[in-house]
């Protein structure tokens, strides 16, 4: 693990935090996992508008634009654009171990199987917007822009959530040294 | 409309941080979490670090466009603990997956699609949960300077430049 970033976690940093405190100025903090609701709230509503306006949840993000998409949403799609971006202009300089859709690092503990590593994927991505969404935000919401604003409930969230990823980690990877 | 560019182009800008930082690398995030590989701790408490100097800076100015979530406690606690689990078994997070996507890696377009399904169920479920879990023991937008009853901006220094000595001088890159 001792290639770099391709940028340090000093300038990733520093600037992440600029544009926390630049979106703050101009709109409001950065947030992801709402997002997910968003698309599937526009989705839902496109196959079955009266499932999608009948249900609580889905109507409190979808009514917000008019069942379309706002300033939120294109936050996620220019995440889309930019990583992708830059990932073409600047794939030669990400170390090797960081590239691909199986991660040696997993390949090692839990075999070669694709489907093995897409379905724990699927899974724990499943996992991370259920768990974003009931807690009412993810990392860029609730851990750095939450925390920056000193909330209550983002200092929670953030202290149960690296904990249990921390024991989960240490249980998958338990027989492993290095 | 200048709002959608607004978003697209702060978008942009977070989107290759994350991917220039490495925040989109499995084996980076599960460093991480196995407390080996310190950049993305590092990252993340740096920009938590700047952000609330910066925030509070604004705020102080009267030019912050605060959103302090609401205090739920037993829906913010089990909430993070179902969403560390998911961070340990997928090696992405919400934002991290959409950058992985965008690099072609198939493991994050999964997580993408597995976060769509899980914010799905859960809008249904979200009638069953909402009196146990968000209702109850909500003590709404709370912040840790209202709670002690001192100016933001104060506790706000102190914080950031503790978070920045921790990741400058304190925390080691890498623990092997």
């Amino acid at each position: 693990m001792h290639d770099k970033a391709i940028i340090s976690w000093k300038v990733a940093g520093v600037a992440l935090g600029l544009l926390l405190t630049l979106a703050t100025a101009l709109v409001k903090p950065l947030g992801v996992s709402t997002q997910f609701v968003v698309t599937d709230a526009v989705i839902t509503h496109r196959i079955a508008p009266g499932f999608a306006e009948s249900n609580d949840y889905l109507a409190r993000y979808g009514e917000k634009e008019g069942w379309g998409v706002g300033y939120g949403w294109m936050l996620v799609l220019g995440m889309l654009v930019g990583g992708g971006v830059t990932a073409r202009l600047f794939g030669d300089k990400q170390p090797q171990a960081d590239k691909g859709s199986m991660p040696p690092m997993w390949k090692n503990q839990f075999g070669d199987s694709r489907f093995k590593r897409n379905l724990a994927a699927f899974g724990g991505g499943f996992l991370l917007l259920f768990g974003a969404r009931l807690a009412g935000g993810c990392t860029s919401g609730h851990m750095i822009s939450g925390i920056s604003q000193l909330a209550v409930s983002s200092f929670i969230f953030g202290v149960l959530t690296f904990g249990t990823a921390i024991l989960m980690a240490k249980f998958l990877y338990r027989n492993r040294n290095t | 409309m200048e709002l959608l560019i607004t978003g697209f182009i702060i978008g942009c800008a977070f989107g290759a941080i994350l991917y220039l930082g490495g925040a989109s690398s499995y084996r980076r995030i599960l460093g991480t979490l196995l407390l080996k590989d310190m950049t993305i701790i590092k990252l993340m408490a740096t920009a938590i670090g700047v952000g609330t100097l910066g925030v509070y800076l604004l705020d102080a100015g009267g030019l912050a466009n605060l959103s302090i979530k609401p205090a739920y406690i037993w829906g913010v606690a089990l909430g993070g603990i179902i969403f560390g689990l998911g961070w340990a078994v997928s090696g992405y997070c919400p934002g991290t997956c959409v950058v992985g996507s965008a690099e072609g890696k198939v493991d994050a377009m999964f997580t993408l699609a597995g976060g769509l399904a899980g914010a799905f169920i859960f809008s249904i479920a979200f009638p069953y949960l909402e009196s146990a879990l968000i209702s109850n023991a909500n003590f709404g937008n709370i912040t840790i300077t209202g709670l002690i009853g001192i100016d933001p901006i104060y506790f706000a220094i102190v914080f950031s430049l503790a978070l920045i000595g921790l990741t400058f001088f304190v925390l080691e890159d890498s623990y092997e």
